[in-house]
């Protein structure tokens, strides 16, 4: 429940709120419209700049046509997260002055839960997980036959340990680093 | 004596983290533009792979031209011509194919678009279903023409649970016998592998203009200018461009 209170004492703030909302829109984009990026780049050569952004408010549409259940919720998770993480991040390290040590095992965590995150999504169509071209890239496909989710798995492993990092942080705003007596 | 172990943060850390995001985003681009293929296998029908798609080109310019050879739903004089690469066993592919369905009742009549259907089934996905059903839909297309082609992958993806789940030893008959076709003749057919090049085909220029994962789909535009559209993009997307194609006119 004190986790909770932070949370909101933190979000409570405008520009922290900003700040996350920001990077959450920003994952959010480059996933749902990931697939899309080079007709976006051929449309704009061409298209009135209305024309441009009507297509990309309807390819947003993408995150119920081109996902599934489970790959839109990870996906709108991740983006959440991840907004969050950077913006307690960034309030622990104004507010909090601490040292590093601390600072470096949390945001590799929250790095890391980007990271396996983004291998989940690109968009869930058949075959056209980033993780695909990963496996493609090395030769090793085949692998994803016996993965039980297609390679959602990843997506799965982002936001827990996006959720760790979150918890991570918010904890350690609650238990600031102390001047040790010897 | 207290000891103070507070050390001032490292003033670099968080730029480097956004460099590292950066530079995942920025590999993410990569792989999503114009990375490699998930190399899909041609198998003969019989589980059988006979052949390895080369790594992709990726330009969508590479298109086939549409012939009379195609299977098309609409004018094949349309100004606009959407080229969809798909593969039977794909939920998007089905999801995809309603959306298309409404794009020709809306501007199929009129002779605005037409809608153009290759095969490109993903092995690595779907082992043996995707070919057998991609074969069973020639075969349906060779012996009843270009409606029976329709129907039966309108009936297919009626029916389909997608993801290698459906029953395709009971489906497909039931398609066969629904549309009318000679099902000794179908059977025939389906057993001889005459459709494997056609079906190769279809493959390797998904490939060549940049196909990942399907459903895969390259609109052509009146001047010939050629818009990717990767995956089941909702309708209004669709309707979008298929406006911004009209306005080359």
């Amino acid at each position: 429940m004190k986790y909770l209170r932070i949370l909101v004492a933190v979000f409570k703030r405008p520009y922290y709120l900003i700040l996350a909302v920001i990077i959450a829109s920003f994952v959010f984009s480059v996933a749902v419209l990931l697939p899309s990026f080079q007709l976006l780049l051929i449309v704009s050569q061409t298209a009135s700049l209305g024309e441009l952004l009507s297509l990309t408010v309807s390819l947003y549409g993408a995150i119920a046509s081109n996902f599934t259940f489970v790959s839109a919720s990870y996906t709108i998770a991740i983006a959440l997260l991840f907004g969050m993480n950077v913006a307690l991040l960034t309030f622990y390290i104004q507010k909090m002055r601490t040292g590093i040590k601390g600072l470096r095992s949390t945001g590799l965590t929250g790095l890391g839960g980007l990271i396996s995150g983004s291998l989940g999504i690109g968009c869930a169509a058949c075959g056209t997980f980033i993780f695909t071209s990963v496996l493609t890239l090395i030769g090793i496909s085949g692998v994803l036959a016996y993965l039980p989710f297609g390679g959602e798995e990843f997506g799965l492993l982002g936001v827990a340990l996006l959720l760790y990092s979150v918890y991570s942080l918010t904890k350690k705003i609650t238990h600031p680093l102390v001047c040790p007596i010897e | 004596m207290e000891e103070i172990k507070q050390k001032q943060p490292n003033q670099f850390l968080i730029p480097a983290a956004i460099v590292i995001a950066g530079l995942f985003v920025a590999g993410a681009l990569y792989f999503s533009g114009t990375g490699s293929t998930p190399a899909p296998v041609v198998n003969n029908g019989n589980a059988q792979p006979v052949a390895q798609a080369p790594e992709s080109t990726g330009s969508t310019d590479a298109v086939r031209p549409v012939t009379n050879e195609d299977h098309i739903k609409g004018s094949p004089d349309a100004p606009i011509k959407i080229v969809e690469y798909s593969d039977f066993e794909c939920p998007f592919c089905k999801r995809f194919h309603d959306t298309m369905n409404e794009v020709m009742d809306k501007y199929g009549d009129s002779g605005e678009v037409a809608w153009v259907f290759r095969q490109f089934p993903l092995e690595q996905l779907h082992p043996v279903k995707a070919q057998a059903v991609a074969v069973a839909s020639e075969c349906a297309a060779e012996l009843g023409g270009n409606d029976a082609f329709w129907k039966f992958s309108d009936g297919y993806f009626d029916v389909a649970l997608t993801n290698n789940r459906t029953d395709i030893e009971t489906v497909i008959p039931e398609l066969v016998q629904e549309i009318g076709l000679d099902q000794e003749a179908f059977q025939a057919c389906f057993e001889s592998g005459k459709h494997d090049d056609r079906i190769a085909a279809d493959i390797q220029n998904a490939i060549d203009t940049g196909g990942r994962g399907t459903p895969w789909s390259i609109m052509i535009g009146p001047d010939g200018t050629t818009y990717p559209i990767n995956g089941a993009q909702p309708l209004a997307a669709v309707e979008q461009l298929i406006g911004i194609a009209q306005n080359t006119q």
